[in-house]
Parts: structure tokens; sequence; C-alpha cells
């Protein structure tokens, strides 16, 4: 019996990683930049096809790959934000989040597309020789690709950490989440921060979508039910924590782990309902700040 | 004689919108290097409006800014605060979720602030002993008057060679606004031009060489600040005097 729990623990572990990476990117975009970034998960199904291209067309392996896939959709990121959403700058800040909603949206149904035609609809998974191995340890079962993928996660969400406190560059972006007029008085370059926190959260989003596509299958509609996902956790964070989040995906996915114990195939329901219930409890999210 | 005062920052003939209303008619002032000059006014006359045009937040639909003869309006806010201009706000412009000294440090974030850093640190240190004491604490935490000397504090931080301060003595207490006031000396007497909008017509006088008056978004008077003291008409509005 405890080792059935603690079996589960670990798989609610591996995959509430990756429901926090995936959840990073999105809460540091809304976070800096009050964008609701609806199209997070076509741009994690992006980098997640992009891993696949490089492990089956150049025999890259996939986590050597994820440098280049962080780098790419980096610059992805960049150029997204410099061609269409700083075009918004020049209004009002309603006008621009309602606008780069509406923008996202159109991300959303377009990128899909873009993902067939080069990718075919069927589904594709990122099948390294090593996929099905594991190491046994104490009869727990240790997944080599989950455990991995959790230590990717674990290292991007430190860095990020790591980025956003103890750097100059870092503490400024977390001073433009905080006031925009008070960020730019004190001669900061918003645009520019800007272009790059939206850089740096798509780029993670590729990184999720690399890791996911090794233990799930990639498909071009993949798209909005991590951006949904990765939504729940943040608002399950709270909207201020950009890196609770990370710690939000952990707790959903031993949340859905647990209760598929109990529950069976209503695992998503169980997580939505906790949601619910932590929401009625404390509005602000588990670590936002009131 | 008088030294040559170099003429610092002039505005020209600026009409501003704000929200699609119009905030400011016809404004010209001048301010020269080394100058306290005040702009008072009562509440929603305008002063938050200008200054704002000024710091970059806000461009003006007519006429110019010029700023050590170079011409300012339409410019981003972070390439004023990079020719020397920091405009501490009505609100402080202050993180509250980060220590004082990450507020003081983010301060510097300008190329000139930053080559300066740890020697501005030091001097607002011995400015404001109290912001060295809480220097790990969050800057929501802070009372309202060590709020206020966090703003100026990292306003310095970015090195300016014109400080605007927008009411710096709103909401504090008269001891507090003292202190404030007499820092805001300190500050001029190392070289530091400063421009002041106030509501506290009485304290903005004392330390302002010449004042300018704005009501309902036009300037009405330009004086030396001492005769604006003894001005019949602002002693009626602003300082509450009535003659008999």
């Amino acid at each position: 019996m405890f080792r059935f729990l603690a079996q589960t623990l670990i798989n609610g572990i591996n995959i509430g990683a990756l429901y926090g990476l995936a959840a990073l990117g999105l809460s540091l975009i809304f976070g800096v930049m009050r964008i609701l970034n609806v199209a997070h998960g076509e741009f994690l199904m992006i980098g997640g096809f992009i891993g696949f291209w490089l492990f089956h067309l150049y025999g890259v392996d996939p986590f050597m790959g994820l440098p280049m896939v962080g780098f790419f959709l980096f610059i992805m990121g960049i150029a997204f934000y410099k061609l269409i959403f700083s075009r918004l700058t020049r209004f009002h800040e309603e006008v621009k989040l309602k606008n780069s909603l509406l923008i996202a949206f159109g991300l959303y149904l377009i990128f899909p597309q873009i993902a067939m035609l080069l990718w075919t609809p069927d589904e594709r998974a990122i099948s390294p020789k090593y996929s099905g191995e594991a190491i046994d340890l104490f009869g727990l079962r240790f997944g080599y690709v989950p455990f991995w993928g959790l230590c990717v996660a674990v290292v991007t969400f430190l860095a990020l950490y790591l980025f956003l406190n103890k750097t100059y560059f870092g503490k400024s972006l977390r001073g433009t989440a905080e006031s925009w007029k008070a960020a730019k008085l004190s001669g900061i370059n918003i645009e520019r921060t800007f272009m790059i926190t939206f850089g740096v959260g798509i780029s993670i989003a590729g990184i999720a979508g690399v890791l996911i596509g090794m233990v799930q299958e990639l498909t071009p509609i993949m798209g909005m039910p991590w951006t949904l996902k990765a939504l729940i956790v943040v608002v399950l964070a709270g909207m201020g924590s950009i890196i609770g989040a990370f710690i939000a995906g952990l707790i959903l996915g031993i949340v859905e782990a647990v209760s598929a114990i109990f529950m069976g195939p209503y695992t998503i329901a169980v997580g939505l309902f906790i949601f619910l219930i932590i929401l009625m409890l404390r509005p602000q999210g588990l670590f936002g700040k009131t | 004689m008088t030294d040559q005062e170099a003429v610092m920052l002039v505005v020209n003939h600026i009409d501003v919108y704000r929200g699609g209303l119009k905030a400011l008619w016809d404004i010209s002032i001048s301010l020269s290097k080394g100058e306290i000059i005040a702009l008072v006014g009562a509440n929603g006359t305008g002063k938050s409006t200008f200054l704002e045009t000024i710091a970059g937040l806000l461009a003006p639909s007519t006429g110019m800014i010029h700023f050590e003869g170079i011409q300012i309006n339409g410019e981003p806010s972070h390439r004023i605060v990079d020719l020397g201009i920091c405009l501490v706000p009505e609100d402080r412009g202050i993180f509250p979720g980060m220590n004082v000294l990450e507020n003081l440090e983010l301060g510097a974030f300008n190329r000139r602030g930053r080559a300066e850093k740890e020697e501005t640190l030091c001097f607002v240190y011995g400015l404001f002993p109290i912001l060295k004491d809480r220097r790990k604490q969050l800057a929501k935490t802070l009372s309202g008057g060590e709020q206020q000397m966090l703003a100026i504090g990292k306003g310095l931080l970015s090195k300016p060679k014109l400080l605007m301060l927008d009411e710096p003595s709103l909401g504090l207490a008269p001891l507090i606004v003292k202190n404030i006031f007499e820092a805001i000396c300190q500050i001029n007497q190392t070289g530091v031009s400063v421009l002041l909008v106030e509501q506290n017509v009485r304290i903005a006088l004392k330390v302002a060489k010449r004042a300018y008056v704005i009501e309902n978004g036009r300037i009405v008077t330009h004086e030396e600040a001492k005769n604006l003291l003894t001005d019949k008409r602002v002693r009626q509005a602003y300082l509450g005097i009535h003659s008999f």
C-alpha cells in the first residue's frame, strides 16, 4: 500500500513538474506584461515539434537539444513581441489588454494549422532509445525520461528564480511587474523589458513542450489543453507570484495523481474541484498577494 | 554681478491632453542650472500632468521642451532619465514588494547612475540615515515619511541634473516635511536643480527661488518666491490669510 502511494506520488511529481513548467512562462508574461497569452500552449506545442524534428531528422538527443529549442523559441518570442504585440504600446492599458488577448487568440487559431502543414495531424512522440527504461529503487519505479524531465524542470525553475531575484536585470523585471510607471521613471526601458520577458516566457514553454513530447504524444491541437492547464495552475498559484506557479503545478500534479486512486478516470475533475475550493477559501491564490 | 546662469530646461508653449481631455494650456516655464523653482496650485490644476510630460510619460500635443539644448518632448521616459531628469511622482514610484536597498539600486538603472552607484548610495544614506537602517526591509512596510525619503533617494541614484518632485509633502507630518525639505535644500547645494510641485504653498515658496502659479491648467503668475509670499491674492487663495 505504501509502495503504491509512493509510486503515485512520484508519478504526480513528474507530471506536476511539467504542469509547473508550462505555467511558469505564462505566469512570467502575465506578471510583467499583463498579457494573458492564450496562445501559450501553441508555443509549447511548437517547441515540442521542433524537439521532435531535431531528434528524428538530425538524431539530436532531445535533452541535448533543449538549449537549441530554448534558444530558438526565445528568438521566436522576441520576434512575435516586436512584430505584433509591441504595436499595442501606444494604446491605453485597457485597449492594450483586450487587443493582446485577441491577438493571442488569433495565434491560437493559426498555429495548429501551420503545425498540421508542417507535421501532419498525426500524433508524434519523441522516443529515444532509453524511453521505456527505468531505475528500480526500493521497489519503486523511477522512469528515466520522467526523472530527467523533472530535473530539467527544477533546474529551469531555479534558473528563473535566481535570474529574477539575484540579477540586476531580473530585479528590473520584478519592478516592472509591480509598477510600469515606477519602472519607467527609474530609467528602465520598458519596451525592451517586455520583449525579453516575452522571449523568456516563450522559451520556457518550448522547453516544456519537448519534455511533454517525451512522455505524451505531440499533436498540432495539443496547444489549447495545455494553455488551459497552465492557466489553471497560474490562477491557483495566485496572479502575483511568478515562482509560485511552479510549486502550484507540482501540487496540482500530485493531487491529480493521488485522486486517481479514488476517483479513477475523473482525476481532472478532482483537480478542478480542488482549484475551485481553494479559490473560494483563498481568492488570491495559494501564493498570491492580497 | 550675477554669474552666468545657464538655462537648463525650457518648456515652450505646450498643450497637453490627458485621456482625451485637455489638461494644460500654453504652458511655458524655464529653469536655470542650480535653481530651485516651484509650481504651486490647488488640486487637479495640472501640476502632475506637467511633470509627467517633462518626464516623458506623456507627450505635448503642441509646443516643445528642451533640456540642455536637446529636444525632449516625445522622447521615451528612459531616455529622459538618461539625459538627467528624474521625476519622483506623487505616488512615490517605489516598488513596494522589494526592499529598500533593491529599490535604491533600481533607481540607478541608467548608465550614469550605475557608474556612480556606490558613491550615490553613501550620499543618500548620509542624507536619510533611516534608509540605511531599514535597507533590508520591504518598501511597503515603511512609514509614509520613510517611503518619501526612499522615493527621493531612489531618484538621486539616477544621478539627475534636474530632480522633479511631485508633492513631496503630501500626507506627511509637519516635522517630517521639514526634514525632507531640508534634505531637498542639501541636494540642491550639491548642484542638482530642483523643480518642485506642491499644494503646500508656504513651504514651497520658502525653499524655491522663483515660483509659477497654475490654475485650471494655465500659468497665471510667475514671480520671485519671496514676492509671492507677500502677494495678496496668493496669500488669500493659498495661504488662507485674509487681510482686512
